[in-house]
């Protein structure tokens, strides 16, 4: 305490120094007065009584100085000190210091711009209260539906019964709600506008969603429990994005009505600013519907397609909550014992639950991005290290200049540690003026990379995740500098005190070529060795990308253009489907230079799929741990030839498969071999899910063709093609239709004819003619949907290989500052080799021979931590072999090429010297 | 000759404290005319000494000070003890003479004490 006190007196005390130095004066002039008149009254003379008096008082200057040492802050006076000599001292070297700040500030701006990224979505939690006490069904986030009474590995998607159930039941939530797993697009219209439909994403969000967060409405009201009950006026909550970005904070959208997907809701509030629901995903959803507006899949007990987050009542702790809902799950599961097939009843046992932090909200993009990151960040990390080196570099041959004024300092008198202290203050100096700048560079990098990473999307703001710094991110900045300042300080500040000032002030030019340039051999040695590191990793995936693009899709991405509409948002009712699709094909085939069209629910690497269980005909009911699960899509007639996916055997769709005709199905090679290994599948039958095993007679075999858009390290699996015309009807009594909705097919696909250009105006106009009124949710070629496949990758493998190739810049100035040094230290000993009968080649080999030798050793080290980088990379590759040997040698005959050029200079220069003139100067 | 007993800074200030304790209001150059009458002259200290400790008590709040007028009519500082000043120097009396009893017991003790 009084500790504490003395330091803020001695601040105050050390503001004013002027007036403390009078006072003190005045005081020794008071005293000794005294002391004077005190002695002369015991009979000294005046003179000697004064003498007296001083000698008593001891030596004023001492004394002067332990009372300033008294007063003020002696460390905080030297640091400013210090910073003021640095300061002057990186003034009068400009392009030093230019030099040194900008490669700081890239290597820290990258850092703390992959940082950013990191934070938002590793680390962040979501914008509610006390994110702490919120927990979530499920170890993993799932997408999107799973059907019956069976959940591999753990339930962790639930229907809307069994969410009743558990929020009925489970007393330790103060909270518990359920919103969709998967956001989907509505057609969107305001009521009363003229414009046309508008596909925004939307979610079903239980009634106590809002209050289970924490979070109030920006203006009017947020969903309340009274909202989501059959019956209750259908009301919705819009995003502050869109209402902002679209409406223009226009007040009166609260309280109007909206049509989503030709159904009104009146929007009743809006969320506030930071919040976008409860995954942090590219696109957010703009409306919150109560659940009991969906009608599709709400009281299908079997249907399971919530996901769950609540609020955990502050006394009771998840593990109780947890086995409390496990022994739920297991009564409601026994409730629907009737109903469940045997494979549900097989597996019952084996039926659990897991809780795990929710405070994050779902976090399937952390997990889908997790390892990238990580990737990223290892490779800014490398690129400060080379920084640190290179600016060590440049710092140490500063320090060599200036040995002979160390030197004096040191024969003067100074302390070692203030010499230390002083160069650790300059190299702090810079290194925080690097991480100023370093800011502004993170701030343009992220931004340019959320702009490749997450498009916007409709013109709108995608991911919610914001460029500007936040604390975290400054702090971490700020820590990063300073790590930074004295990872490259250290060396050199060790350096400047042990200057021999004997040594050093016999002259610089005795000095022996091995003194000093250790410390600088070893950094460029690192130097090569990380460079060597990031040029295979980025080698890597370089190669591993070229690998995914150039794979052999199956089918044909020239002159192909896909369409994505939603007839449904136009009113278009599941029976006048077929003849609307017929038209749109007849319409676009009209265009000039189009030479056919056809529609499916999902064209190649569209990003999702439909999956079924496959029951083939000859062969037994496929058991719970039968391998039977497989893709599919519904296509119209001509849509191999449009897509470019040669048929091998037999036919593909056509005119033939009417709604009346034999159900036919076109499979894959894949499929073929894994359901018919030796036998031949044209002719055969199978069936789907629960339908039998005749539903379908194979007619064709299509060249496997890359649809899903996950497992490209896998080969490609099996699929099956069914015509649009043909409903599935389900064979029990009431015959109701199976997955009618596979009937709305949202992607068409046109190819135009060789050497035709077309335009997507046309395209629109084409579709217009059909109806004014269909919303088209985008065009966009084939190619460009394979590429947006790959842009993660993309990203990362460019962003890697710009820092591969920055960090080689910055290895070959190393290297070039190392040899030019050395080669300039050597100027004696050449000129006495050369007086002696060294040719010039000699010299050109001496000073390439000492460069060769620090990158072997680079290499050296370098190799196994290529290797180690390669498996860190894994995954990433996609199967691409991660010791790829032509990779590594690239990134070796790189390294040393640049090397090469980088000691040719000094070594070409040093060739140049003139025996006669390097005697000389000695 | 006398021998002098060098002057640790921490005692040093108990002593200002003391002095200030006894004699209210004084300023430097009283103190140390007070130390050294009191100390009888055994202890060396430059009077000067003494400037950086009150210094250094007035920053920790024990003691005080002001300008006033000397006995000769000069500007002089005047010190004089805190209540802080004053439950330090409590405090720090009981704890040397704990000390000091603690040794004279060691000093008084004989041979056969100890066995």
């Amino acid at each position: 305490m009084r500790a504490l006190r003395r330091f803020f007196n001695r601040l105050i005390f050390w503001t004013k120094v002027q007036q403390d130095e009078d006072r003190l004066q005045a005081e020794i002039e008071e005293h000794l007065a005294l002391q004077t008149a005190e002695n002369v009254r015991v009979g000294l003379s005046p003179t000697e009584a004064r003498r007296q008096a001083v000698l008593k008082f001891g030596a004023v200057e001492s004394i002067r100085e332990d009372y300033r040492a008294q007063k003020g802050l002696p460390f905080l006076e030297t640091l400013i000190q210090d910073t003021r000599y640095a300061l002057r001292r990186l003034r009068k070297s400009p392009a030093f210091t230019i030099t040194t700040v900008l490669t700081l500030a890239l290597g820290i701006g990258a850092t703390t711009s992959i940082f950013t990224l990191v934070h938002a979505v590793i680390m962040r939690s979501l914008p509610v209260a006390n994110p702490a006490e919120l927990y979530r069904l499920g170890k993993e986030s799932r997408c999107c539906y799973w059907g019956g009474y069976s959940q591999n590995e753990e339930f962790s998607l639930v229907s809307y019964d069994l969410y009743k159930y558990f929020r009925d039941n489970t007393k330790g939530f103060a909270e518990l709600a359920a919103f969709g797993a998967s956001c989907d697009l509505f057609g969107v219209r305001r009521s009363g506008g003229s414009e046309a439909a508008q596909g925004y994403p939307g979610e079903f969000v239980s009634g106590n969603y809002f209050r289970m967060f924490g979070v109030s409405a920006h203006a009017g009201r947020v969903l309340t429990p009274s909202d989501d009950r059959a019956g209750a006026p259908p009301v919705a909550v819009m995003s502050y994005r869109l209402w902002e970005q679209r409406y223009a904070s226009d007040q009166s959208v609260i309280g109007s009505v909206f049509n989503l997907d030709d159904k009104p809701f009146t929007v009743v509030g809006i969320t506030p600013p930071g919040f976008f629901g409860d995954t942090l995903r590219n696109d957010p959803p703009d409306f919150f519907l109560p659940l009991a507006a969906e009608n599709d899949d709400l009281n299908k007990p079997d249907t399971h397609w919530l996901d769950l987050i609540g609020r955990i009542r502050p006394s009771t702790g998840p593990a109780s909550i947890e086995a409390e809902m496990r022994v739920e799950l297991k009564q409601w599961l026994r409730s629907h014992w009737g109903e469940m097939i045997a494979n549900d009843r097989a597996k019952f046992p084996e039926q659990t639950l897991y809780l795990s932090p929710g405070g994050a909200g779902i976090t399937s993009m952390r997990e889908q991005y997790q390892h990238w990151l990580q990737i990223l960040m290892m490779v800014t990390a490398l690129v400060l290290l080379i920084v640190c080196a290179n600016v060590a570099n440049l710092i140490l041959v500063r320090g060599l200049e200036r040995r002979r004024q160390t030197a004096l300092n040191m024969a003067l008198g100074a302390q070692a540690s203030r010499l230390v202290r002083q160069a650790l203050t300059e190299s702090m100096l810079l290194s925080l003026l690097g991480g100023a700048a370093g800011l502004a560079i993170a701030f343009a990098g992220t931004r340019l990379i959320l702009h490749y990473a997450f498009p916007p999307f409709r013109g709108m703001t995608g991911v919610p995740i914001s460029a500007s710094p936040s604390m975290p991110v400054l702090l971490f900045a700020f820590a990063a500098s300073l790590v930074t300042g004295i990872g490259f300080g250290v060396a050199p500040a060790w350096m400047a005190a042990r200057v021999d000032p004997i040594e050093a002030l016999r002259g610089a030019s005795r000095s022996t070529a091995r003194t000093g340039s250790l410390p600088r051999k070893t950094l460029v040695v690192f130097q090569a060795a990380l460079s060597l590191v990031l040029l295979s990793a980025s080698g890597l995936l370089t190669a591993a990308l070229y690998h995914l693009e150039t794979q052999d899709f199956g089918f044909d991405q020239e002159r192909r253009i896909v369409v994505n509409f939603d007839p449904r948002l136009a009113g278009y009712r599941p029976e006048q489907f077929t003849p609307l699709y017929q038209r749109i094909r007849d319409s676009l085939s009209s265009i000039p230079g189009v030479s056919a069209a056809a529609l499916c629910i999902y064209s190649p690497l569209s990003g999702n799929n439909w999956g079924a269980v496959v029951w083939v005909d000859g062969h037994p009911h496929p058991g719970p741990k039968d391998e039977a699960f497989v893709s599919w899509d519904r296509v119209t007639q001509g849509y191999f030839h449009v897509i470019g996916n040669p048929i091998i055997r037999g036919r593909g769709i056509s005119e033939q498969d009417t709604a009346s005709s034999r159900h036919v199905a076109v499979i894959n090679e894949a499929f073929a071999r894994k359901f018919f290994k030796n036998e031949d599948p044209i002719g055969r039958q199978f069936g789907r899910d629960e339908m039998g095993a005749r539903q379908y007679e194979v007619v064709g075999i299509a060249k496997d063709a890359r649809y899903l858009t996950f497992g490209f390290d896998q080969p490609i699996g099996p699929f099956f093609f069914l015509p649009e015309a043909q409903h599935d009807f389900s064979p029990n009594a009431e015959q109701t239709e199976v997955s009618p909705s596979s009937h709305l097919l949202h992607d068409i696909v046109i190819v135009t004819r060789p050497g035709a250009s077309l335009r997507f105006a046309q395209v629109r106009q084409a579709m217009a003619s059909v109806d004014p009124n269909l919303p088209i949710v985008w065009i966009r070629t084939l190619k460009e949907q394979v590429a947006g496949q790959f842009r993660q990758q993309r990203l990362i493998a460019r962003l890697t290989s710009f820092f591969g190739v920055l960090s080689l810049v910055l290895a070959s100035i190393g290297m070039y500052g190392v040899t030019a040094y050395n080669a300039g230290r050597r100027v004696n000993e050449i000129g006495v080799r050369m007086a002696l009968g060294a040719d010039r080649g000699h010299v050109i080999a001496l000073i390439l021979r000492g460069a060769f030798a620090l990158i072997l050793f680079g290499l050296l080290i370098g190799l196994p931590l290529t290797f180690a980088a390669g498996r860190f990379l894994g995954s990433q590759l996609y199967g691409f072999n991660t010791y790829d040997p032509l990779v590594t040698f690239v990134a070796v005959v790189t390294l040393g090429l640049s090397a090469l050029a980088a000691s040719l200079i000094p070594a070409f220069r040093a060739s140049f010297i003139s025996p006669l003139e390097a005697l000389r100067a000695e | 000759m006398k021998e002098k007993a060098d002057v640790l800074q921490g005692t040093l200030a108990l002593m200002v404290l003391k002095t200030l304790n006894v004699l209210g209001s004084l300023h430097g150059y009283g103190i140390a005319r007070r130390i050294e009458q009191i100390s009888g002259d055994l202890l060396s200290v430059n009077q000067g000494t003494l400037y950086p400790v009150l210094l250094k008590l007035e920053q920790e709040g024990s003691i005080a000070s002001e300008w006033g007028a000397s006995e000769n009519n000069r500007r002089a500082r005047f010190y004089r003890l805190t209540r802080d000043g004053r439950k330090q120097l409590q405090a720090e009396t009981r704890g040397w003479e704990q000390t000091a009893a603690i040794i004279g017991r060691f000093f008084a003790a004989k041979a056969e004490d100890f066995q």
